[in-house]
């Protein structure tokens, strides 16, 4: 299924928190809108995305058993939201979905995808270490390729670099 | 050498006895397996058959540091892994010696800017003897910086005073 | 389950009866309570594919709980996409999977090349791509089956290995200057033509490969000790392999057939499929269970051969031609985001790219098969013993580069 039809078997069967969808298009001069190339997204809200998995895991026309990313994006320092991205595979009808949720940078709270795939697991944990978002029910909340003890978010794009760190120079 | 270490004047017969004490190091330099990234794969290319490391009698890499005289630290060294290979280094028995092998032990390499979390050299925590270029090096660099290490070996006196500069 | 579902207490417990020996004496069988003991399989080891620390509870020999930790290698790729332009970027590609360099800049340029719209490769470069891809391939699959060996115990099969890699390596050094980390498939295309006699030299190698592979399979593979070893130890069921994203060949081993190159195909590959020229192969548990090590070591060795396959269609079809389209020497990006994903030797290497229309990428993410496929090790290393975390461990097929990008 292209994403046409996946949007629109969505939004028969009635997904919780679809809210739209971001189509590549061409350029306009004279609207100022410099396009959008590459894929297609479907925006959903972040509150509901474990509902919103469980449709797109156990819908049989859709059938996305693979979890292949699950990240985040910092579009801008001075954006307020943080974009939650999700990339579903299926394996039995072939094709993918990718996801967008916009969490806000004052409260960037949202449930844990664990329930629904396991594997969000670990990619939760790097997403909350390189960005400070709190995936809420997530089994093992520590840092897993930073040290134990970095301060602050490195993926941010307001991160200062550190200057040192246990006393060995950064610079 | 412990209580023999540089105590003798230097004459004929301590330079012939350092020079077999060397000629003996320097033909059996035990490597510790220490690859960390890219450049453990030229590494482990150079301790296969085709650049053998076994004919410069430092082709037994010994996985505890304790036994090991070499630490090669081929790849890059960030903050987490600087604490181990501190401790290792300090495991290891004297004499000792390491080569930062490729650009990221040299000095950071291609993470050198923009790079939060790495080291900009392993020699920020380790005193290190030769440094090898390249993104890997070459087995061949390897081995020549081996060579080089055999060299400074071969220079170094054990039970003769050095010499003493004004 | 991790190391705290297991619990605190030992779990011996022997009777407490006695009974009356032949030779007259009585023995008694007593409680013994002993408590289990962390090891730390720390980051320097022989055995760990890299710079892994893996926090193992035991019980004697039986491995109760593990802990992986990781990020002894974070190299911060992510942030440094963030900030360097389109075209620095591609060698550090190249760094995270350093055993199928060609394979990263691959998804790279793919992905780059998906968002400049209109952008044509010419066809040269195409099989040019296909076939350093797939002799990449076939190069890392060569060290995963020696350092395999050398995990289980075999020390004969790593140098065999490391001399067909030799080859590998010297045909890609004529072709691009670099043994290990290429940065030569760009974007737009590749980097230079092959020089004269190449082709024919790449011909040579896949014949000669062909008999050389029957040689190691039969060496290693097939070996008694080896089989012992590896079948029935780690088995992945395939609910599991889903639900934990596997993907590549661990996921094939338990029997799913997917693969990227052939059900969502990217450049020639849908073509070459049509043509027969590779399969995909699957593990049948035909050493002991569907999704065991065993199964996972052998798809990967009946890979090499489908790589052969694709390499030899590619060099029966190529013709001559440009081979980088055109690109400016500082590139902007049309606006926009997408994900691509290839198969990697290691599973599906994901890039995702979004870009503003400027010089440098706003978001450069990367999916690293190994990151995801290392996570199953803490699901199924409890309950086995501790010589068979070894062969577990090495049958995943991780590189640290990618795990921690």
């Amino acid at each position: 299924m292209d994403f046409a039809a996946i949007h629109d078997h969505l939004k028969a069967i009635g997904a919780p928190g679809l809210l739209g969808a971001d189509e590549p298009r061409p350029a306009d001069k004279k609207a100022k809108d410099p396009g959008r190339s590459g894929d297609p997204y479907l925006l959903i809200d972040c509150a509901r995305i474990v509902d919103f998995l469980l449709v797109c895991r156990d819908d049989p026309k859709l059938s996305f058993e693979i979890l292949a990313d699950i990240t985040a994006s910092d579009p801008a320092a001075d954006d307020e939201h943080f974009w939650v991205l999700l990339n579903l595979l299926s394996i039995e009808h072939k094709h993918r979905l990718a996801l967008k949720g916009l969490l806000p940078k004052a409260n960037p709270v949202l449930p844990s995808a664990t329930k629904v795939y396991r594997a969000a697991q670990w990619n939760e944990r790097e997403c909350a270490e390189m960005y400070g978002i709190t995936f809420e029910g997530h089994p093992d909340p520590r840092n897993i390729l930073l040290p134990d003890d970095w301060v602050g978010y490195p993926l941010r794009k307001d991160y200062e670099f550190p200057k040192e760190y246990h006393g060995i120079s950064c610079e | 050498m412990g209580l023999l270490e540089n105590a003798f004047e230097e004459n004929v017969l301590t330079t012939k006895v350092d020079w077999l004490l060397n000629w003996a190091r320097l033909n059996s330099i035990w490597p510790m397996t220490f690859g960390l990234a890219c450049c453990a794969i030229e590494m482990m290319a150079v301790g296969a058959a085709h650049h053998d490391i076994d004919r410069f009698g430092a082709g037994a890499f010994r996985a505890s540091p304790r036994q090991a005289d070499l630490m090669i630290v081929a790849g890059t060294v960030n903050f987490k892994m600087g604490e181990r290979v501190k401790r290792l280094y300090d495991q290891m028995a004297a004499p000792k010696y390491v080569i930062a092998m490729g650009a990221c032990a040299t000095g950071g390499g291609p993470y050198y800017k923009f790079g939060y979390t790495v080291m900009k050299g392993v020699d920020r925590i380790i005193p290190v003897d030769v440094y090898i270029a390249g993104c890997p090096p070459r087995p061949e660099a390897l081995l020549e910086g081996l060579m080089a290490l055999q060299q400074k070996i071969r220079r170094t006196p054990v039970i003769r005073r050095p010499a003493r500069t004004a | 389950m991790t190391i705290e579902e297991t619990g605190q207490k030992g779990s011996i417990q022997l009777g407490t009866e006695s009974r009356i020996l032949p030779s007259g004496e009585r023995e008694f069988m007593l409680d013994v309570a002993t408590s289990d003991i962390e090891l730390n399989m720390g980051p320097q080891h022989p055995a760990t594919h890299g710079v892994m620390r893996l926090l193992i509870r035991t019980d004697g020999e039986l491995v109760t709980g593990v802990q992986p930790h990781l990020g002894f290698l974070h190299r911060c790729a992510e942030k440094i996409g963030e900030n360097v332009e389109w075209l620095q970027y591609l060698p550090y590609t190249d760094r995270y999977d350093y055993l199928a360099a060609m394979n990263n800049n691959l998804g790279y340029s793919l992905a780059v090349e998906k968002l400049m719209t209109g952008l044509e490769i010419p066809q040269r470069a195409t099989h040019l791509r296909t076939i350093c891809a797939e002799l990449n391939r076939i190069a890392s699959h060569l060290i995963a089956f020696g350092t395999y060996g050398l995990d289980i115990g075999a020390f004969t099969p790593f140098f065999y290995a490391f001399r067909e890699r030799e080859w590998i390596q010297a045909l890609f050094e004529k072709i691009c200057g670099a043994r290990l980390t290429y940065s030569y498939i760009r974007i737009g295309g590749v980097f230079n033509d092959s020089p004269p006699g190449w082709l024919q030299e790449v011909e040579r190698f896949c014949d000669v490969f062909e008999a050389k592979w029957q040689e190691y399979y039969d060496l290693l593979i097939l070996n008694h000790i080896f089989v012992k070893r590896t079948a029935n130890v780690g088995v992945i069921p395939p609910a599991m392999a889903r639900d934990f994203a596997l993907t590549g060949p661990m996921l094939r081993a338990s029997g799913i057939d997917f693969d990227l190159r052939r059900d969502m195909p990217y450049m020639d590959y849908g073509e070459i499929y049509e043509a027969g020229a590779f399969q995909i192969p699957l593990g049948s548990g035909e050493k002991g269970t569907v999704g065991d090590c065993w199964d996972r070591i052998y798809v990967r060795m009946k890979e090499m051969i489908e790589s052969l396959g694709i390499v030899r269609w590619c060099l029966g079809s190529i013709e001559d031609g440009p081979v980088i389209g055109d690109i400016p020497k500082v590139l902007r990006v049309p606006n926009g985001e997408c994900y691509v994903g290839i198969e990697n030797p290691r599973g599906e290497l994901g890039h995702y790219l979004h870009s503003d229309g400027g010089k440098i990428a706003i978001r450069c993410r990367v999916r690293g098969p190994s990151f995801v496929n290392l996570a199953v090790l803490e699901d199924i290393m409890p309950g086995t013993l501790l010589g068979d975390s070894i062969a577990i461990v090495g049958s995943i097929d991780i590189v640290i580069g990618e795990t921690d990008r």
